[in-house]
């Protein structure tokens, strides 16, 4: 009887495990339940979420047009000792994939375990590959980086390596924010129609004057978002390789040259903000200017005395010089170094290069700089430049992502002095040497600008080049457009001559015919209306 | 009383079982359908993609710019030939008082003066800008 309790103690002992048991295998299964439906990310779980995760983000220009997109694509492999009839198989893979036949037979008959049919198929002709029902068919998932406008804006946006992993351009520059930004895309700051235009207008021109190179930039003067950015000869990105003639080397950013007399707007600016001349005072540019062993010329004879606005419009080195003269080197090196010449942008794009700057800067070189010569720029740092002149007076840092606001620029000179400059500007394509380069209604400003090449320790006069950088509209400028021609030939159209005036600037006035009603810009009705009354007397 | 107890929770406990099993069979089910479309969501997802690209490439001007050269009987019309809404004529006034329709012992009064659209200076503008330069 005493081993009774002892028994049912030890009975009650085991139901008490057993309901702990029970309740601790419950409480694992409910706080499971908790964990899955309450804590997981839904994400996390799903192989879609990680598949976007994996690939590189989207390039989109500003208005949401691809540029870049990784594309899904499959390399098909298979084990031909799977197949009932190799012949039959690879006829029918040969159709569907594009891959050779005869080499599929070749491989196929080899016995090798494990045979490479196609590299990228996309996922129709993967779904139709699978489709055939074929046994010993496996894919391997891969992405392709493709750039849908080809040879447009491909300096620009640059490349992947077989990582896809950006090597060159914007690819590279963003290539963090590309790969670890989630998969959202990345908006640049190109407007695809304006850069599609402004390739179009270059190498038109480029054809025309038959030149070894040739670019041209569309910068938003306030927000210093770079528009377009066109550099001949460009090449197919998709192609992964170089077809003849083609070249990778951006000149709007990589290259550094003496861009010549559209240097002249620095050295005006400078002169009208130190006040050393007024608009309307006469300089004498009859003769050659002598300083010290060097002598300078105009291109073309203006007269004994022309206004010192009109030595900006019609281009006079020996005016220029003269007015340079007043402000010194000391004073002309600090005032270009504040709009940025003397060092390498700081952009996105990481190919950019260093402005070549005399070692010493005396009479004679400021009296070069000033029109041009002496110092190398890329055209990119020049545009950025020239748009801090013309923008109200406050510094612009060029950018190739998309903004939405103003830059709040350090200021280099004051709105009045920007003012003026700008109605320099104007003269010189209403009255001076750019003429061509006028779109009526849209009232454009701009600076011509030939530089003759460095050539064996001295300069070659056939080897030019010839450029132009325009503003519009000029009383309430927004854009800057420059266009630069490496050693271009005259034509009959342009009477044999090959500077700027010439070749670059009417090209310009193509362009900002064709972009100002993509950009918004309204044309002055004023303006057209003298522009009709002028056409039909 | 403890052995109607235990019958009924193992009768309990072998419902529980029964009910496990079902849910975990139908999770089974249910991943498996989840697994069928998340295969076709990718696919859709793939075939979106490259027809986002082709639709890029397809509406690229160049190609646009090249085929309307090719088809359509166009040619680029000079800056002056363009004009803007605010160059529109004016639109005519009515000949007859919007209010007098509604009265039926109204006569039709007679056209009031207007100056024909050749006449206004604005119409000139527009004329001139029609036919171009």
């Amino acid at each position: 009887m005493e081993a009774r309790p002892a028994a049912q103690a030890l009975v009650r002992g085991r139901i008490v495990l057993a309901a702990f048991l029970c309740a601790a295998c419950f409480a694992l299964v409910s706080a499971r339940l908790v964990e899955v439906m309450v804590f997981a990310d839904p994400a996390a779980i799903s192989s879609l979420a990680e598949r976007a995760r994996a690939s590189r983000a989207d390039l989109v220009d500003r208005n949401g047009v691809l540029i870049a997109r990784d594309l899904p694509v499959s390399d098909l492999y298979a084990s031909p000792a799977a197949f009932w009839d190799i012949g039959e198989a690879a006829r029918q893979l040969s159709e569907i994939t594009g891959a050779d036949e005869a080499r599929l037979k070749s491989t196929f008959a080899a016995k090798r375990n494990y045979v490479l049919v196609q590299r990228g198929l996309t996922p129709d002709k993967r779904d139709a590959a699978m489709r055939l029902g074929l046994p010993g068919l496996s894919f391997e998932e891969d992405h392709k980086r493709y750039y849908p406008s080809g040879r447009i804006v491909s300096h620009a946006v640059g490349q992947v390596d077989a990582d896809d992993k950006g090597v060159s351009g914007l690819e590279l520059g963003l290539d963090e924010r590309i790969q670890k930004g989630g998969g959202a895309p990345v908006a640049l700051s190109f407007d695809m129609r304006v850069q599609y235009v402004l390739e179009h207008e270059i190498a038109e021109a480029a054809k025309e004057f038959q030149t070894k190179a040739a670019g041209g930039i569309v910068l938003n003067i306030h927000t210093g978002e770079v528009m377009a950015l066109a550099s001949l000869p460009d090449y197919e990105p998709n192609l992964r390789t170089l077809e003849p003639g083609d070249s990778t080397r951006n000149r709007m950013t990589q290259d550094v040259y003496e861009l010549g007399s559209i240097f002249k707007i620095f050295a005006f600016a400078e002169a009208l903000e130190e006040k050393t001349i007024t608009l309307d005072e006469p300089i004498p540019v009859g003769k050659p200017l002598r300083l010290g062993r060097f002598q300078i010329h105009d291109f073309e004879k203006h007269g004994e005395d022309i206004s010192a606005a009109m030595v900006f419009a019609e281009s006079s080195n020996i005016g220029t010089a003269q007015i340079a003269l007043r402000s010194g080197p000391r004073r002309q090196q600090p005032f270009l170094q504040s709009l940025g010449l003397f060092e390498a942008l700081k952009t996105e794009l990481p190919e950019m290069a260093s402005p070549l700057t005399p070692r010493r800067w005396e009479m004679v070189e400021a009296v070069t700089i000033s029109y041009g010569h002496g110092i190398s720029v890329n055209p990119l740092g020049f545009a950025a430049a020239a748009a801090s002149i013309v923008n109200g007076g406050t510094r612009v840092h060029p950018t190739f992502l998309k903004q939405d606001t103003p830059q709040q620029g350090t200021r280099v000179i004051s709105e009045e002095t920007s003012r003026t400059m700008r109605e320099l500007l104007r003269l010189v394509v209403t009255d001076g040497t750019g003429t061509k380069a006028d779109a009526p209604g849209y009232r454009v400003g701009g600076k011509t600008g030939t530089a003759e090449k460095p050539s064996n320790g001295s300069y070659s006069r056939h080897q030019l080049i010839s450029s132009f950088v325009g503003v519009f509209p000029i009383d309430d400028p927004q854009y800057l457009v420059f266009v630069m021609m490496d050693e271009p030939r005259g034509n009959k159209s342009s009477f044999g001559f090959a500077t700027g005036g010439w070749t670059a600037a009417p090209a310009a006035g193509r362009i900002i015919a064709r972009v100002a009603p993509l950009l918004g810009v309204k044309r002055s009705e004023i303006e057209i209306n003298d522009t009709i009354a002028a056409a039909n007397p | 009383m403890i052995r109607t107890l235990n019958i009924a929770f193992i009768a309990l406990t072998g419902l529980v079982c029964l009910g496990l099993y079902h849910i975990a069979e139908e999770a089974r089910v249910t991943s498996a359908d989840l697994r069928t479309t998340e295969r076709s969501i990718q696919f859709e997802s793939d075939a979106i993609t490259v027809l986002g690209a082709e639709w890029a490439k397809v509406t690229q001007p160049a190609r646009i710019q090249a085929l309307a050269s090719r088809h359509l009987d166009l040619s680029d019309a000079p800056a002056v030939e363009l004009s803007s809404l605010t160059q529109l004529p004016p639109k005519n006034p009515p000949l007859v008082p919007e209010g007098a329709f509604r009265n039926a012992n109204t006569v039709v009064p007679a056209p009031q003066a207007v100056p024909t659209p050749a006449e206004t200076p604005t119409d000139a503008v527009f004329a001139a800008l029609k036919t171009g330069t």
